[in-house]
């Protein structure tokens, strides 16, 4: 089955000055995905997620977001709507009411300033229909009771609910989360792990019908254990790999040293913690032994696997 | 325990207790001076300032004028205008600055130094430049509090998290509406702050400026009752000038609790 792209990463390095930081970077994804990025601190990941989002734009190399239906990619140079982003703090406007915050980037996307200042009749009608919208999706996401709370009034959970929530309405190609659930606790942070499966279960049942996935995400987290659940494939990134084989005289910056797809798991779903040891093993000798460099083709074989119909879900 | 919050009850009753005592203390203060000297008018007795006020509010039989009425409306002109100005003045030079670093590098040096410069010294370089009327006032008070608000506001414009403003971005902000819908409304809690705290300041480059050069307003008629030794005018001046401040100051506090209910609810 054809597998349409939504981001398309070529030869991408990154540096600052004398500090580099990623080198070399190659990556596709897939409409409908879930992507987990892990790898040792320090080890670029927030910078991969700038040049995604378009706020620090490679230094060298280029991404490009595929938009539905397209065969030609947009190269990102700066931030656009067809990235949603959310992030560990600051996720959502504090002056903003849930349902506000939510219907904030409708508000952005289908009215200018003039329009809201000239012709407010028109506007006041539009931003009912925008705030019912964003109440609509809140109560899919389970948040009814919190539309005209405040986000110092919810809790770290729901406000990142209602951050994704606000992505999400957007319909955005590729949804990027960066450490979302890092400052949550250990129930809530299952919660909305949950959530993200509902989401991608969405995706299959989408794809079963021959229709496009509708999310397609992004998450870079710290937690191995909830990369190996919530995603369908596992991208490591490390400065951990045999660059003195490779002729360089010092680490030239992280590269992608895993790239494989894992067991994908239903929202209801028991986690099956042998398969998780597994990967684990795996994605610690590949990115977080610092004292066996490994080659970075060892691991990087998703494109393989995918060919030989061992991908699971929208994979498949 | 340090910051133990107390209840509403016990607020409202210290607060009573603390304008009680401060009248109680005068009232003390001026039975004592008028023990030693029935004649004084240094520290009048509430009499003496009743007939203060009656001097003030009525029309005086030589010339009609109502001093009370005649001042305010110099002094709240003056103050209204000059405050406007420099507000207006410093939220569009305070987000220029906190939004565009070339503004930034061009504008935070001459700011920073003109702060410094207390409006009253420089009295006599706005005597020159526009005269003696309301101008003059007008343009000490913008120029004495334009600076310092406009640092407020650029300070307060650089505490918007970066990240806010690149989701804003990814949600299809353009640079106006980010500053607009935005930058504006995360900092407008803190600059009604930063305009309460110029409040004061404002007034003080007002009366000072009336005292040397004015022939109506607060000042002046302060400054000529207080040669006069007439202290039951000029207690009650000072008087207006707290009631006005503190009115002024509570109709701000309560545009924050309106405008801005996320930002008072918010750990205060």
């Amino acid at each position: 089955m054809e597998h349409p792209l939504v981001l398309e990463i070529q030869k991408l390095s990154h540096w600052f000055g004398d500090n580099l930081v990623l080198h070399n970077l190659d990556l596709n994804i897939i409409r409908g995905e879930i992507v987990s990025l892990v790898g040792p601190s320090g080890c670029g990941k927030s910078t991969l997620l700038r040049a995604i989002v378009g706020t620090h734009p490679p230094c060298r190399g280029q991404v490009a977001v595929y938009a539905l239906g397209a065969t030609t990619p947009t190269v990102v140079v700066n931030p656009s709507r067809d990235r949603g982003i959310v992030y560990q703090q600051y996720s959502l406007f504090p002056f903003l009411t849930a349902a506000q915050n939510v219907a904030m980037g409708l508000m952005l996307d289908q009215t200018s300033l003039p329009f809201r200042f000239f012709r407010h009749m028109s506007w006041r009608n539009l931003r009912r229909r925008h705030l019912e919208e964003a109440e609509a999706l809140l109560e899919k996401l389970k948040l009814a009771n919190a539309i005209r709370l405040y986000p110092h009034e919810m809790s770290g959970g729901m406000c990142q609910r209602v951050a994704i929530a606000q992505a999400l309405i957007m319909k955005p190609e590729i949804l990027l989360l960066d450490e979302p659930f890092g400052a949550l606790d250990e129930a809530t942070r299952e919660e909305l792990q949950r959530m993200l499966l509902t989401l991608y279960q969405e995706n299959i049942d989408a794809r079963a019908k021959g229709e496009d996935s509708p999310y397609t995400i992004m998450i870079v987290t710290h937690e191995l254990n909830e990369a190996i659940y919530v995603g369908d494939r596992v991208v490591a990134l490390s400065q951990f790999w045999n660059w003195q084989e490779q002729g360089h005289l010092r680490c030239p910056g992280a590269t992608i040293v895993l790239d494989q797809p894992v067991p994908v798991y239903h929202p209801d779903e028991e986690r099956n913690f042998e398969t998780f040891i597994q990967v684990r093993r795996r994605i610690r000798q590949a990115a977080f032994e610092s004292s066996v460099l490994q080659d970075p083709r060892e691991y990087k074989t998703f494109a393989a696997d995918l060919a030989s119909g061992r991908g699971e879900g929208v994979l498949r | 325990m340090i910051r133990q919050p107390i209840s509403t009850r016990l607020t409202v009753l210290l607060g009573i207790i603390s304008v009680v005592a401060l009248l109680a203390g005068y009232t003390l203060l001026s039975s004592m001076q008028h023990l030693d000297n029935p004649d004084d008018t240094t520290i009048p007795t509430w009499s003496q300032l009743g007939e203060g006020l009656q001097r003030l509010i009525e029309a005086n039989p030589r010339t009609g004028e109502r001093w009370l009425l005649l001042d305010a409306e110099a002094t709240a002109t003056r103050l209204f205008l000059g405050l406007f100005c420099g507000i207006l003045g410093a939220i569009i030079l305070g987000l220029l600055m906190g939004c565009y670093a070339p503004i930034e590098a061009l504008l935070v040096p001459p700011m920073s130094l003109l702060a410094k410069i207390p409006p009253t010294a420089a009295l006599a370089v706005f005597f020159v430049l526009v005269g003696t009327d309301t101008e003059m006032y007008v343009a000490m008070i913008a120029f004495g509090v334009l600076p310092t608000l406009a640092q407020s506001v650029y300070l307060a414009v650089h505490d918007v998290p970066r990240e806010m403003l690149y989701k804003a971005y990814t949600l299809g902000a353009s640079q106006m509406e980010l500053i607009w819908n935005i930058i504006v409304r995360a900092v407008f809690p803190r600059l009604i702050d930063a305009v309460r705290l110029q409040i004061g300041p404002a007034m003080v480059y007002l009366i000072a400026a009336e005292m040397i050069l004015g022939d109506v307003g607060f000042g002046y008629r302060i400054r000529l009752q207080m040669r006069l030794l007439n202290m039951n005018v000029v207690y009650p001046y000072l008087t207006f000038l707290a009631v006005f401040g503190f009115t002024m100051d509570y109709c701000l506090r309560l545009l924050q609790r309106v405008t801005c209910p996320w930002f008072v609810r918010h750990g205060r």
